[in-house]
């Protein structure tokens, strides 16, 4: 299995860490995905604008953080797969289709991840607010709310608190729909942001939310702190 | 004594070899275990192990767990936790560990998440095409099987997974452990996972073969819940699910917290002796009396 | 740590194996079988990773199968081991069967049962007892003491009792349960041995014994 040609020196490590948080809360009828701009390496910063967010197809929204090369790859290799599924099913990919794609994706570098932390935000057929969550070799949980990368101690116990719901594992049912408003949610998630900014160093300088609904896509942006 | 002879050189390929060999029938590869071997791609480094061991740092997989499966007379019960942690940042409280194959069949997931998420997806899809192929549903020994074989051609290259698949054939009930060593038990009673020997105690000591469903259902929450009280990997909400004759059922969800209070209700501290249990006080109290009328006579 | 030994009698082989499956601590099952039937007249003890045992036991007994259908006779005994012995060797080199074995077998041509021994390095030696792992180590020195030529079944029960007693005993973490496999022209014979019998003895014996020096004082 290891490959022709494998002579590379002992320590060999083809990975760097970018820093970055990302976040989405899904609602009854919206989703929201939410990122901050900054790109770091050590303690230096890149650049106060890398936009984190994709919008991967007319229901698909994605955003990554951890190591943006392998990011980069990754959404530029899962676009061409949307692409593709397009052309042969004479319609976009929808985003659970969408989110069982990505898992896959990842699994197949198993043995080579992509050290890229991944949250897939969408409407599902029924116009739902659906979010997914991954682990960097491709485990994933369908869930109303998550965040990754450097921020997420400290984001999402604060979303825990905020918009925890009933486990859906619990049996007898109980609904676990975000009990949220869209205008509500935005807010929120600001709040996030800013809280994050004020402690992490790799997250800061610019916070863009992109919020999907049956409208459509729409974003909006609030300045954090530059230091 | 050697007439015209059958032609077997089909067989001749080594067990190890299958892996590697190029000229197997492509129809054939949909429904080979080994069909994403050349699929996954491999880092250039001569030294595989020590760069996954370097690897695993970074990427941190969602671990730990407490599941357990055992047999008994009204069928199989399956109980499991839903926490999935990265080293010791919980990373979710609603993993669904137990992953539904088809509709007579269980996997159950402990270790990495990906792993297991995968490869009983994987052995699903084995499954359905054995039924298209053979058109009648699969046995639990061949589906174990299957994912055993599956998981032997990868040993060494780092995955970790230690699953059961329960399931009900024309055999009755079968319950198989399954690892990524390689290994493949066929038994009554399993458990796996971080907390696997808290909840060992506890089903040890509840399990008899003629429990009733409700009985046994209870024995595997017992057991999940108190592993989850003692394990820090193990927490969330415990799920059990029955399998009988007609295929599998979730039986019940609940969350650990309120579990724990249905268990052991909260009392006023005063109270606390009616609730203890312990008969070491009326003891003490009978001990003093019989010794008071000794003193008398 | 799996207990594995055995040796040859009169005209029979026995193998002895625990029955445990053991993962680090915990003992997953008890009524394990360690001992591959390959066919009519060879049993094969194996100890080692469960996955790579299952699968070397598995291929050798429809290997050696697949000889008798091809060919229309069957493998002899050494034969047999020869070609266990070329298979690990092959696999030593890309990613070792990391199996220990003892092959037992009646060669009806000579007419006398052998004993082969076997490591996952590929080493092979045809021998009259032999053990592996911690459990063969205590074995092999009452094989030294104990064991003779021809011996008979009832000679051979007693030796497999005193092996047995002596893993029971000494043995950290020693199986409970064993199952005693005995191979001859006839074919294989299963026997469940309890141990907690053995045990007894001992524990009766060592009681006696505490109690006889007590009444020396």
């Amino acid at each position: 299995m290891a490959p022709e040609g494998a002579r590379q020196h002992a320590n060999w490590s083809p990975y760097d860490n970018n820093g970055g948080t990302v976040l989405a809360v899904a609602g009854e009828n919206y989703v929201i995905c939410a990122s901050d701009t900054r790109m770091s390496t050590g303690y230096s910063i890149l650049t106060r604008n890398y936009e984190k967010v994709d919008q991967m197809s007319p229901k698909t929204l994605m955003a990554s953080a951890g190591f943006m090369a392998d990011a980069q790859t990754l959404k530029k290799t899962l676009k061409a797969r949307c692409k593709q599924y397009e052309f042969q099913n004479k319609k976009p990919i929808g985003c659970v289709s969408f989110a069982q794609m990505l898992s896959n994706t990842l699994y197949y570098r198993r043995f080579f991840p992509y050290y890229a932390f991944n949250i897939v935000a969408g409407l599902d057929a029924e116009g739902k607010g659906a979010v997914f969550t991954y682990d960097a070799v491709g485990s994933y949980e369908r869930t109303n709310y998550s965040c990754q990368g450097s921020g997420q101690a400290l984001i999402m116990p604060v979303l825990d608190n905020q918009l925890k719901t009933v486990s859906p594992l619990v049996l007898p049912a109980v609904s676990s729909a975000t009990p949220l408003s869209e205008a509500a949610a935005i807010e929120l998630i600001k709040d996030c942001f800013a809280t994050a900014a004020e402690r992490d160093i790799y997250t800061g300088d610019r916070v863009e939310l992109w919020i999907m609904n049956a409208d459509g896509v729409r974003k909006e942006e609030m300045p954090l702190r530059l230091d | 004594m050697n007439g015209p002879t059958l032609d077997f050189s089909f067989l001749d390929a080594t067990a190890r070899g299958s892996m590697a060999s190029k000229h197997v029938d492509e129809s054939l590869d949909a429904i080979d275990g080994n069909m994403h071997e050349c699929n996954f791609k491999a880092p250039a480094v001569e030294d595989f192990e020590g760069f996954q061991r370097e690897v695993i740092n970074y990427v941190k997989p969602n671990h730990g767990t407490t599941t357990l499966a055992f047999i008994f007379e009204h069928g199989i019960v399956v109980a499991v936790d839903s926490r999935a942690s990265q080293g010791p940042y919980i990373s979710s409280q609603t993993v669904k560990k137990v992953i539904e194959i088809n509709p007579f069949l269980l996997g159950t997931m402990a270790g990495g998440a990906a792993d297991c998420q995968f490869w009983q997806r994987n052995l699903g899809i084995q499954c359905r095409l054995h039924e298209l192929e053979n058109g009648k549903r699969i046995t639990v020994r061949a589906a174990s099987k299957l994912l055993a074989n599956t998981l032997y051609s990868y040993k060494g290259k780092g995955l970790s997974m230690g699953t059961m698949v329960a399931g009900w054939d024309l055999n009755g009930p079968g319950l198989y452990y399954v690892d990524s060593e390689g290994t493949r038990l066929k038994g009554q009673r399993f458990s796996v996972g971080s907390g696997s020997l808290f909840a060992y105690g506890v089903l040890d000591q509840g399990y008899k073969w003629d429990l009733t469903v409700e009985e046994a259902c209870e024995l595997g929450r017992r057991a999940i819940y108190h592993a989850t009280f003692r394990d820090a990997f193990s927490g969330g909400t415990v799920s059990v699910y029955h399998v009988g004759a007609n295929g599998w059922t979730k039986v019940t969800g609940d969350d650990v917290g309120e579990l724990h209070f249905s268990y052991y209700p909260a009392t006023p501290v005063d109270d606390v002796d009616a609730h203890c249990g312990g008969e070491g006080k009326k003891e003490a109290e009978a001990r003093a009396a019989t010794e008071a009328s000794a003193m008398e006579t | 740590m799996d207990v594995v030994f055995g040796f040859v009698g009169y005209d029979f082989a026995v193998l002895v194996a625990d029955r445990a499956a053991t993962q680090q601590i915990i003992v997953q099952k008890l009524d394990e079988d360690k001992i591959v039937e390959l066919d009519s007249t060879k049993i094969m003890a194996l100890s080692g990773p469960k996955g790579d045992c299952v699968a070397f036991g598995e291929y050798l007994r429809a290997n050696v199968r697949l000889y008798r259908l091809k060919y229309g006779h069957e493998l002899d005994v050494s034969a047999t081991a020869h070609y266990a012995r070329n298979e690990l060797a092959e696999a030593l080199r890309s990613g070792p069967y990391q199996v220990n074995c003892l092959l037992a077998g009646f060669d009806k041509l000579k007419n006398e049962p052998e004993l082969h021994f076997m490591d996952y390095l590929a080493t092979c030696h045809r021998v009259n007892t032999g053990g592996h792992g911690y459990g063969g180590m205590f074995c092999l020195s009452l094989f030294d003491k104990h064991w003779v030529p021809n011996m008979s079944r009832a000679q051979a029960m007693d030796l497999v009792d005193l092996c047995v007693g002596e893993v029971c005993e000494r043995l950290v973490t020693a199986p409970t349960d064993y199952l005693v496999k005995i191979v001859d022209k006839n074919g294989c014979e299963t026997i469940v041995y309890d141990a907690t019998d053995r045990l007894k003895k001992r524990r009766d014996l060592m009681a006696d014994v505490a109690a006889r020096m007590a009444s020396m004082n």
